[in-house]
């Protein structure tokens, strides 16, 4: 974990001390950094003692807790850290841009980041990987994944998405906000524990049915602030350009 | 296929058939013995007679265990309150059973758990300890001699202690399963650690002969 981190932190300075962000202004370029450091801080926060040790093998409300941060916020951050100008490469490969263009399209990523979700807390797959560092490191990479996959069409330049409007955006984080997934649903409405690795794990939880079902509260109102958040984003940048472009006579 | 063969393969269908029906018979299952197959803890092939004990309740009480289980679904289990992992997990899980269960059923059942560190747990621990998961669950206290001649009376492993290193604590080894004595006071089914919430649901009913 602490290497990965690492990496991640070498690689940000590398790339800045690499492209030209000066065109940004100087408060937009401690956001980003700010960014990035939030990044870092939920990762590390998440996956380090306690919240790691707690999430991998006691508590699925923990393990929870850790999906909002390595799923959902830390990969918008991660992506948010970057200034344009570091996208810009991907322009001169045409191949990629088209891979991107199809992986990141607004409807594949809809589907790919519910479908990473959907599989990633299915009870088999859960106890299937769980037990393991390589499967719970599976695991938090299939998030950081889907994350990322699912925040690209909303926050990254290129490949451009003319189409992709502001109330799109809006429709397209709202829609993930109050869809209830499946494994949501079993969390909340099962009348036994659904996963194994916390149903037979020794204390703090007294008992795992209250767990699973504060994980599925965690995972559901959890998720649906960190989309209201981006939609309120997504409303004052559209208000931002609506606002400074010339008026038509 | 020889002759022999045949011969010896009908032998053993005959022999595991055998074997079959005289568990479904002894399980106290519904006299069809149809629910055999739905039963998810481990069928024992040699009942277990619950030992003739007289131990002492949190309330300093004698408790004749055979006499006090007779006519009742009891599941016991051998174990210590600073247990850090078998035992909290399978109370846990059986107080959730607990509240899964339909009342007649949990009416008709005791859960008894048997202190192996009685120097540890007092009466008053026991009781704290037991209460916290479930209100009804039974904590027993004999000498450490009585209760590893009750559990070699059962075939089951002895007390084990293993004194803490470092200013840890002294751990006790003991059993991992809990015994599932039926109202004729024999054990058929024994539920090995891993046993989940879902595995009790289903069984109880099916070993007081109800459908879960």
């Amino acid at each position: 974990m602490w290497l990965g981190i690492l990496l991640l932190i070498w690689g940000y300075h590398r790339l800045l001390s690499q492209i030209d962000d000066s065109y940004e202004s100087s408060r937009l370029q401690k956001s980003r950094r700010a960014a990035f450091a939030l990044a870092i801080f939920l990762l590390w926060a998440s996956l380090d003692w306690p919240l790691g040790p707690l999430g991998a093998s006691y508590l699925a409300s923990v393990h929870m807790v850790q999906f909002l941060a390595v799923g959902i916020a830390a990969p918008a951050l991660l992506l948010l850290a970057l200034p344009t100008a570091a996208y810009e490469p991907l322009r001169r490969r045409p191949r990629l841009t088209k891979v991107l263009s199809d992986l990141t399209h607004p409807i594949a990523a809809f589907f790919i980041f519910n479908i990473v979700m959907t599989a990633t807390h299915w009870p088999g797959v859960v106890d299937l990987l769980m037990p393991t560092q390589l499967g719970s490191f599976a695991l938090d990479a299939a998030w950081m994944l889907g994350g990322l996959i699912f925040w690209w069409p909303l926050i990254v330049p290129v490949p451009e998405r003319p189409g992709f409007h502001s109330l799109g955006k809006i429709a397209y984080l709202a829609l993930n906000a109050f869809l209830i997934r499946p494994p949501f649903a079993m969390m909340i409405f099962s009348e036994s524990p659904i996963y194994a690795i916390y149903e037979l794990a020794p204390p703090p939880a007294r008992d795992a049915l209250n767990d699973q079902q504060l994980a599925g509260a965690v995972m559901k109102i959890g998720t649906a602030w960190i989309m209201f958040a981006g939609v309120l984003v997504v409303f004052r940048n559209w208000m931002l350009l609506e606002s400074d472009r010339p008026e038509s006579a | 296929m020889s002759y022999r063969s045949k011969w010896l393969l009908t032998l053993r269908s005959f022999g595991y058939a055998s074997v079959l029906l005289g568990s479904a018979s002894s399980c106290g299952l519904p006299a069809d013995g149809s629910s055999l197959g739905e039963l998810r803890g481990t069928v024992m092939e040699v009942p277990i007679a619950m030992p003739d004990l007289v131990l002492t309740d949190t309330e300093g009480g004698l408790y004749d265990l055979r006499a006090e289980t007779d006519g009742y679904l009891s599941l016991v289990f051998f174990g210590y309150t600073n247990c850090p992992d078998v035992c909290p997990v399978h109370m846990a899980t059986l107080a959730g059973v607990f509240d899964e269960l339909a009342p007649e059923v949990r009416d008709a059942m005791k859960v008894i758990f048997v202190s192996t560190d009685p120097e540890r747990d007092t009466p008053e621990r026991l009781r704290e300890w037991l209460g916290a998961y479930h209100p009804s669950f039974l904590g027993l206290r004999g000498e450490v001699e009585t209760i590893n001649s009750a559990l070699a009376e059962m075939k089951l492993p002895g007390i084990a202690v293993v004194p803490g290193r470092h200013g840890s604590d002294t751990i006790i080894g003991h059993p991992s399963a809990v015994l599932a004595f039926g109202p004729d006071g024999l054990a058929r089914v024994r539920y090995l650690f891993g046993v989940r919430r879902a595995d009790w649901v289903n069984d109880l009913p099916l070993l007081l002969g109800e459908s879960p």
